[in-house]
């Protein structure tokens, strides 16, 4: 089951984790918008290193680390293009270089802000926040319920290809093309009894009232809390200095400051 | 008046060509433990599924005849109205799940209802009590084992509070062990809170024991309906190929030698011994 271990979802505790989503999420946009809003490198490196906390406190580096070296590549790309289309545009080495850096940084700030989100909000949560900024409850009901299923059907894949194999259905074989097409004997009977597993859990929901009212009501409610406000004032104050900053305050490239220095 | 009660209920399923069960009369009384068994593939799901209106409003089809539960005409009432009197928990456990959480899942047929939130939380912790389940309360129920999935689907339902609560195999994925707890927690709910009990079951070597009345269908016809001792004791139940309780057929094979034994049918094997531990004192 090693394999499907990263789809499986824990409830974990953490200051950060039991952070209400929505505000989570109002701080991923803002730090979002600040990444774009700068282009150079200096305000980047704080945003990058601001949000590392999040990290310590939620208690999710290693899960961090790991989504973090699954954008390098993407962050590889984003770094050589930058630098040789500036370079041979006639810039210097040592702009163009940060320039390159400062715009990988900008992509990498961004998918450490989702991953954080991400790590830390548990998709029960998600789900009952997308209820409760008025998404129709289907919606959400669906979500919740792919997520449930997840663990459910890796497993099940799991059995059907081991049955597969068993049969003397060989996975590892051949050229690109036909590796694919060894998936199919497993495609196959996983879908069909993903439509049957789907019957079966229509017939439990309507066997408990699925649609009983259109006034729904939920077992949980979210609720704004201290660490809540906090967040919230958190957001509202490097929104609002990184926007004075970019207004207001001329932003020196690190060429220029080293060059003041030495 | 009998809480479920059907008279010639003959159902097809859409694009059937025969009908899965035919000429259905059956009373089921209030508060009554009712067994129902029968092989595979004799309709017994069938006739659950009418319980609650399944079928004709989920399934559609062909349903002929008349049937009434808690009082209330399928036909005329929507499943989830339904659902307010009668439970359903059905083979497989992991089915019948949705949530992440035991707590949300138990709590979801009463959101369903709209039930305001204090009520459901105090709801929800009576049936988490009740089952044995209330430790578990934050599981996701991949992290369950498949008896204590089981518990939080009756307990799903228990919560709902209806007065009649249909069985459907509850234990067919379930180790032995595992079945004999979940007996236990129907038989319970049944003797304590007085709720009326369908099962649907093959291991009679561990049910019949609580069983007030015993339906047995073959080919989608009641062929025998009465009083456990009575039913498993005749030559027909045997020949339909039903699970009867070890104890009854040693009884009756002792019974046929000439043994002398007192004329209570055992139906478990506690009740054997007892009797054996009579004979055995007569013959000292």
């Amino acid at each position: 089951m090693s394999v499907f271990d990263g789809l499986k979802f824990r409830r974990v505790y953490s200051p950060i984790h039991n952070l209400d989503p929505r505000i989570k999420f109002i701080y991923v946009l803002a730090i979002f918008v600040i990444a774009i809003i700068f282009w150079e490198l200096i305000p980047l490196i704080v945003l990058f290193i601001i949000q590392i906390p999040f990290v310590v406190l939620a208690g999710v580096k290693r899960e961090w680390l790991r989504s973090m070296r699954g954008g390098a590549f993407l962050a590889s790309i984003i770094f050589v293009t930058n630098f040789v289309v500036a370079y041979f545009a006639g810039r210097g080495l040592a702009e163009s270089l940060e320039n390159a850096i400062a715009l990988t940084l900008r992509f990498i700030v961004l998918i450490e802000s989702f991953s954080i989100f991400f790590l830390t909000t548990s998709p029960d949560h998600l789900g009952l926040a997308l209820e409760q900024t008025g998404m129709p409850y289907e919606f959400c009901f669906a979500f919740t319920t792919a997520v449930r299923f997840v663990p459910v059907l890796a497993e099940e894949a799991q059995t059907i290809m081991d049955a597969q194999k068993a049969r003397g259905l060989e996975l590892e074989r051949g050229n690109f093309l036909k590796r694919i097409r060894n998936y199919i004997p497993i495609l196959i009977p996983l879908i069909v009894s993903a439509i049957r597993r789907s019957l079966e859990l229509a017939e439990a929901m309507e066997s408990r009232a699925w649609g009983a009212t259109k006034k729904r009501t939920n077992l949980y409610v979210l609720k704004i809390h201290k660490n809540d406000f906090f967040l919230i004032v958190i957001t509202i104050g490097i929104l609002a200095t990184a926007i004075f900053i970019r207004l207001y305050v001329p932003i020196p490239s690190l060429n220029q400051l080293l060059k003041g220095i030495f | 008046m009998p809480v479920i009660e059907t008279k010639n209920l003959t159902y097809t399923y859409p694009g059937g060509t025969k009908p899965s069960i035919s000429d259905v009369s059956i009373k089921i009384k209030k508060g009554e433990f009712a067994l129902i068994t029968g092989p595979s593939g004799c309709g017994k799901t069938t006739l659950c599924r009418c319980f609650n209106g399944l079928i004709p409003h989920f399934y559609q089809g062909e349903l002929k005849g008349e049937i009434k539960v808690t009082g209330l005409n399928i036909l005329e009432n929507p499943i989830y109205e339904m659902a307010k009197h009668v439970g359903l928990v059905f083979q497989n456990p992991e089915n019948q799940l949705f949530a992440l959480s035991v707590e949300k899942d138990v709590a979801f047929g009463l959101e369903n209802l709209g039930v305001p939130r204090e009520e459901i939380r105090k709801r929800v912790n009576w049936t988490l009590n009740l089952t044995g389940i209330y430790d578990l309360r934050e599981r996701a129920p991949h992290e369950l084992s498949g008896g204590q999935q089981q518990r939080v689907a009756i307990a799903s339902i228990l919560a709902m509070q209806p007065e009649v609560m249909v069985l459907d195999e509850p234990t067919s994925f379930l180790d032995p062990l595992s079945a004999k707890k979940i007996f236990k927690v129907i038989y319970e709910l049944n003797k304590k809170l007085g709720i009326t009990v369908v099962l649907v079951e093959h291991r009679l070597d561990l049910t019949a024991r609580y069983a007030d009345h015993i339906i047995v269908m073959d080919d989608g016809k009641v062929v025998l309906d009465g009083e456990p001792r009575e039913i498993l004791s005749s030559e027909e139940a045997r020949l339909i190929g039903i699970g009867i309780p070890k104890a009854t057929r040693l009884y009756h094979i002792l019974k046929k030698d000439g043994v002398k034994l007192s004329n209570t049918v055992p139906l478990s094997s506690d009740e054997m011994a007892n009797l054996l531990k009579e004979a055995l004192k007569v013959h000292d």
